[in-house]
């Protein structure tokens, strides 16, 4: 009896490690795809290519509730999280962190958080596009 | 003689954990090493924005299969818009200042214009930006660290009337360096 016992028992240890491990991997992998400086990378690259293509009057809507998450996570507003100045666009989610990618359009780009009706963030993100010098959005 | 046997295979199990976590530890090293290249490496984007910016040149170069009419004087083409071409169709280099960390432009585009009878020599060009960077373009890139660094570039052909319906090729040449934000260094 005693035998048996301590082979099942050796046995669980060995499933156990084998799950930890198995689980630290896997969550080492989720960690890394939604770290602050790939989706920083990510969202300005993502953004400035969107604004490349844009035309003056279009009114641009972007999920970015990975972004939201994570700068409420941090401790960021997520009002701040995306800035545009000139043709620069800066995606800050850390306080230490950000990330900035430049476009060749040349219009003027408003950007503002979208909040619902209790004033919490819904996750998108308003991008205007007017031509330069015309920044009424 | 029993217990020797029982012993025996108890100490090879053992034996063979330790193997297997040793085998589970290079499994992992591996994964670790793969993730930590492939997110280490910023996302190569430069070939999505030279083709926006080829794009955006034949939108304003033709609309509807029509020259614009202004870059027109006289019936010939007019020499004079390629010193406010890039401007007039809303296109600017100077992004950053002093263009960023590379410290110059990282653009340019070369527009020509063939007759249909000669598609070799061009009746005229419009070009702007780094144009440098033209030749390595045309450099048969492998996936060596220093070739990456070259510009990406993105060519558009199509064809195009002017209002006396007369034909013309167009080519885009569009090519963007940004290698300090799209290429490991």
């Amino acid at each position: 009896m005693n035998k048996r016992g301590t082979i099942l028992v050796e046995n669980i240890v060995f499933l156990i490690l084998n799950l930890l491990f198995l689980s630290l991997l896997v969550l080492f992998l989720l960690r890394q795809g939604n770290g602050a400086i790939v989706l920083e990378e990510s969202y300005s690259k993502q953004i400035a290519m969107v604004l490349d293509s844009a035309k003056p009057v279009m009114i641009i809507q972007m999920d970015m509730e990975k972004a939201r998450k994570l700068a409420e996570r941090r401790g960021i507003d997520f009002a701040n999280a995306v800035q545009i100045s000139g043709n620069v666009v800066k995606v800050k989610l850390t306080q230490n962190s950000g990330y900035s990618y430049s476009f060749f359009n040349n219009v003027d780009v408003s950007a503002r958080a979208i909040k619902d009706s209790k004033g919490d963030y819904t996750g998108m993100y308003l991008f205007v596009v007017n031509e330069r010098g015309n920044s009424n959005g | 003689m029993k217990e020797e046997i029982q012993m025996d295979k108890k100490g090879s199990d053992k034996i063979l954990s330790i193997y297997w976590f040793v085998i589970l530890t290079l499994v992992a090293g591996g994964i670790f090493a793969m993730v930590y290249v492939f997110y280490g490496a910023p996302s190569d984007v430069r070939e999505i924005e030279a083709n926006l910016l080829a794009q955006k040149l034949a939108d304003c170069v033709s609309k509807n299969g029509l020259i614009e009419e202004n870059l027109f004087l006289n019936g010939d083409f007019n020499p004079a818009i390629n010193s406010y071409f890039t401007d007039r169709c809303d296109i600017t280099f100077d992004v950053e200042e002093g263009y960023g960390d590379e410290e110059k432009i990282q653009y340019f585009y070369k527009i020509e214009f063939y007759e249909i009878k000669d598609v070799v020599n061009p009746l005229f060009v419009i070009s702007d930006g780094n144009l440098n960077w033209e030749s390595e373009c045309f450099i048969e890139k492998s996936n060596s660290k220093d070739y990456l660094r070259l510009v990406k570039c993105k060519e558009r052909r199509f064809y195009a009337v002017d209002k006396g319906q007369k034909q013309y090729l167009i080519k885009i040449l569009s090519g963007v360096g940004k290698s300090e934000k799209n290429v490991k260094q």
